[in-house]
């Protein structure tokens, strides 16, 4: 290393005393400087400085590794969690120019995970100690002879699957009892006969996306597998919000990032190549979407069109999907030359609309279609039957399952509720059931 | 101001995990071993190529969008037109839309090389031929595995856990953590540089003289399925002995009707057309240990595959001979196979005549698909499976 911790101090310390000018309110950062392996043995367990055992970060793992070593792609440069303080990784082999840039990036990271409305129900500051809660209780029905690393392991397995099929915002789940007493009230003044034939005895009474919840609510099963699908449940709640807000994230850091290290009064020879990377980092990835490129494009365009205010309010109140909807214009399609494409009949892939005048607002309606976790399918309980069985539903729009997976995870779904499934979709237009 | 502190502890927080995964690897590279089986190319080949085992990944799966979503993607100062081809679906095996949350679709292979050796250590390391006694004129040479030394590489079934546990410990103290007060949740895991792996060499041993009789049913209702099974069967057999017992003798006998003694290419390779007489095949076969293998100097094992159906006036005949082969032998192994029928139905006529003598001489199992092939093998050789049926 031909720097210091000193250093990075110092360069930390310009950084944050800009940023404050600049209005940006974020956690304490909390920088652990690490080596190569030990950087993707935390990015593999999502940066969490403590995570449970299981085969599939074991995976990732020999996958990065792999890929780092035959040179296909270099590792994340940043890697920081929404916790209170914000933990972040630098790795060691970094160059001093990389870290500045990183720290700045980080910054904005941190900032976003403080302010964005959609991380209010995360609880940053007991994120790390909840990890390491679940990890003991983990180890621990591992170590129970009663239990032991296969049960736990098909349970993860199985919760993993799953781990995004709940809510979103981390809602509290409701009591059915409150949701029927609602509907009850709603069927009593029921005046133009909307209700007539409203059934109150389903159950659940209205449609419940919270698979997970649902399971560990009503699932006749073990504690600890019980508590396993809390624990995954939990989890998915945590990382919902950064899945809905990648590009907004990723574009706020890269602002950050660029403005900080404008004014950062850097001498040359790292400033230069401070530009480069950032020119690098937020380059279009052609055929695809490149978030960070993404996100950076639109907040600066907001902050001319609108002012930096409207780039603050943004990052604050929209999500992916609000955030495209409402600031990505039509000279923005045409300028990032946005197109759709799709698989035809499995011969080629072909593109299906452009941003021209007539195509744009298709475009930008798929492109809305497929951020914010909208390539996660959604699926809910829509009734648990008397004798146990589970009805799920897939909420089809118009995009088919995959329905080799589909079939593996409703096995996932029945080894967890312990009892019989059904699965409903549609395939090539046609209903389709599995169980 | 920020907070700065350099990375301390010397675990290495994924080596459980990867551990983990390299057993699933591991189990599915058995899982994957019909996929040689199956490959014909490999029949008959010397103990030196390397093999290459498409095996399954390990997926993760969720619920994903299959191929009728629409994309979106940029381009910048490009030329794209509606109804412009930009490349191929993801082929089969391949999976994955670019840019696509979701992951890929298709089946994830890992095409994992692996030695003869070490073939022969994931497949045959806890079996042996039963029953093996010394006979007179031992000249026949074994290759035997002999104990020589730790390495700190090596494959997962030679990991030598007291050993690795100990460097652990050593390493534990060297960098001075102590458990006791270590920050709560924080461990000290094992390091790739911990495991150690024992190490084995070859090593010459005389030993004693076995042959081994393959018989197989080639006649007309042995099906194309059927005989894939048993070339399987014997495929592995082939293996197993080749890579165990260097210098054993191997018999070949396929039959219709009548039986021929063949070499191993025709064998493995050649097909018939008649009605099934399975005692022309044990005739010739007594008659070639009478010739040739005198039981007082040999051990002789016998494995037939067939599927049961005999022309009815040649049983009485058969059972005769079968008992003879019982008599001298080491172990009569018999396979059916019968791809067509559910576990419901009832065995085959051989596998009925013969099932009174079932006991340490005759051991009879029954293939009925491709994943039966590994259970029947290490049932009749005496593994780790019981021989129950």
């Amino acid at each position: 290393m031909s720097y210091k911790l000193e250093n990075l101090k110092e360069w930390d310390e310009k950084i944050v005393t800009l940023a404050k000018k600049h209005s940006l309110d974020w956690y304490e950062l909390d920088y652990e400087v690490v080596d190569y392996h030990e950087m993707i043995g935390a990015m593999v367990h999502h940066g969490m400085p403590s995570m449970y055992s299981h085969w599939s970060f074991g995976k990732s793992f020999e996958q990065t590794m792999n890929r780092y070593n035959v040179g296909m792609e270099g590792l994340p440069y940043e890697l920081i969690i929404n916790s209170n303080p914000s933990l972040a990784y630098l790795m060691r082999e970094n160059p001093l120019y990389l870290q500045i840039l990183i720290m700045a990036h980080c910054v904005g990271h941190s900032d976003f995970f403080k302010n964005n409305r959609m991380f209010k129900s995360t609880r940053p500051e007991s994120v790390i100690q909840r990890l390491r809660a679940a990890k003991k209780r983990i180890q621990k029905y591992v170590e129970d002879p009663h239990v032991g690393i296969d049960l736990v392991e098909r349970t993860l397995d199985a919760c993993q699957a799953l781990q995004f099929q709940t809510t979103k915002y981390g809602q509290v789940r409701r009591p059915h009892e409150e949701i029927k007493a609602e509907y009850v009230e709603l069927i009593n003044n029921d005046k133009d006969g909307r209700y007539r034939n409203f059934n109150i005895n389903m159950y659940p009474i209205e449609p419940d996306y919270d698979l997970l919840g649902f399971i560990e609510e009503n699932a006749d099963i073990a504690d600890w597998k019980r508590d396993i699908v809390h624990i995954c449940r939990e989890e998915g709640q945590y990382f919902w919000p950064q899945i809905q807000t990648k590009i907004m994230n990723e574009g706020w850091a890269s602002m950050t990032h660029y403005e900080l290290c404008h004014e950062l009064d850097l001498p040359g020879e790292l400033h230069l190549p401070i530009v480069k990377m950032h020119n690098a980092v937020v380059r279009p990835h052609i055929g695809s979407i490149n978030p960070y490129h993404l996100g950076f494009y639109l907040f600066q365009k907001i902050k001319e069109r609108h002012g930096i205010d409207e780039c603050f309010l943004a990052r604050e109140v929209c999500y992916d999907a609000s955030f495209l909807r409402q600031y990505l214009t039509e000279e923005d399609c045409v300028e990032l030359n946005l197109f759709s494409y799709s698989e035809k009949k499995k011969s080629s892939v072909t593109v299906d609309d452009v941003s021209d005048e007539k195509g744009w607002k298709e475009v930008k309606e798929d492109l809305i279609k497929n951020v914010s976790g909208g390539s996660i399918p959604v699926v809910y309980v829509d009734e648990m039957k008397r004798d146990g069985m589970l009805i799920v539903r897939h909420e089809h729009d118009g995009r088919d399952l995959e329905i080799k997976h589909a079939n593996e995870v409703v096995e996932y779904i029945k080894y967890l509720w312990g009892e019989q499934v059904r699965f409903y979709t549609i395939l090539e237009d046609e209903p389709w059931e599995i169980d | 101001m920020s907070v700065f502190r350099e990375h301390k502890t010397v675990a290495d927080r994924t080596a459980s995990d990867r551990r983990r995964h390299k057993q699933k690897i591991e189990k599915a590279i058995k899982e994957g071993i019909h996929h040689i089986v199956a490959d014909e190319s490999i029949i008959g080949k010397d103990g030196k190529q390397k093999y290459r085992i498409p095996v399954r990944g390990i997926k993760e799966y969720r619920f994903v969008y299959g191929s009728n979503g629409k994309q979106v993607g940029s381009a910048p100062g490009r030329d794209v037109k509606r109804g412009q081809k930009i490349g191929e679906p993801p082929s089969q095996g391949q999976g994955g839309q670019p840019n696509n949350a979701g992951g890929d679709k298709g089946e994830e292979y890992y095409d994992v090389e692996i030695t003869h050796e070490e073939l022969a250590e994931y497949l045959f390391s806890e079996l042996k031929l039963p029953e093996l006694q010394r006979r007179q004129l031992s000249n026949i040479d074994t290759e035997k595995l002999k104990r020589k030394g730790y390495r700190h590489q090596g494959i997962m079934p030679r990991l030598d856990r007291k050993k690795s546990a100990i460097s652990r410990i050593k390493r534990m103290k060297a960098s001075r953590f102590d458990p006791d007060k270590a920050e709560e949740g924080e461990t000290f895991s094992f390091h790739e540089d911990d495991l150690v792996y024992r190490h084995y060499k070859m090593k010459k041993k005389p030993c004693t003289n076995a042959v081994i009789f393959f018989v197989m049913d080639v006649s007309g209702s042995m099906s194309q399925e059927k005989k894939f099974l048993a070339r399987s069967f014997f495929f592995l057999l082939y293996q197993f002995l080749r890579l165990k017992y260097e210098t054993i003798d191997i018999v070949f006998i396929s039959h219709d009707t009548q039986a021929h003694e063949v070499d191993e290419k025709d064998f493995f390779e050649k097909a018939s057309t008649g009605g099934t007489k399975a005692s022309s095949a044990l005739v010739m076969a007594n008659d070639i240990i009478e010739k040739r293998y005198h039981p007082s100097s040999w051990n002789i094992y016998l494995f037939q595959c067939s599927d049961g159906d005999n022309f009815q006036e040649d049983n009485e005949k058969f059972l005769e001979e079968a008992r003879k082969i019982m008599s001298i032998s080491q172990l009569y192994g018999y396979c059916e196979i019968e791809p067509d029928v559910s576990w419901l139905s009832d065995p085959g006529k051989l596998f009925q005549l013969l099932k009174p003598f079932q006991g340490n001489k005759l051991k009879e199992v029954r293939i009925n698909k491709r994943d039966d092939v590994w259970p029947a093998f290490t049932n009749l050789i005496g593994g780790t499976t019981s021989t129950e049926e």
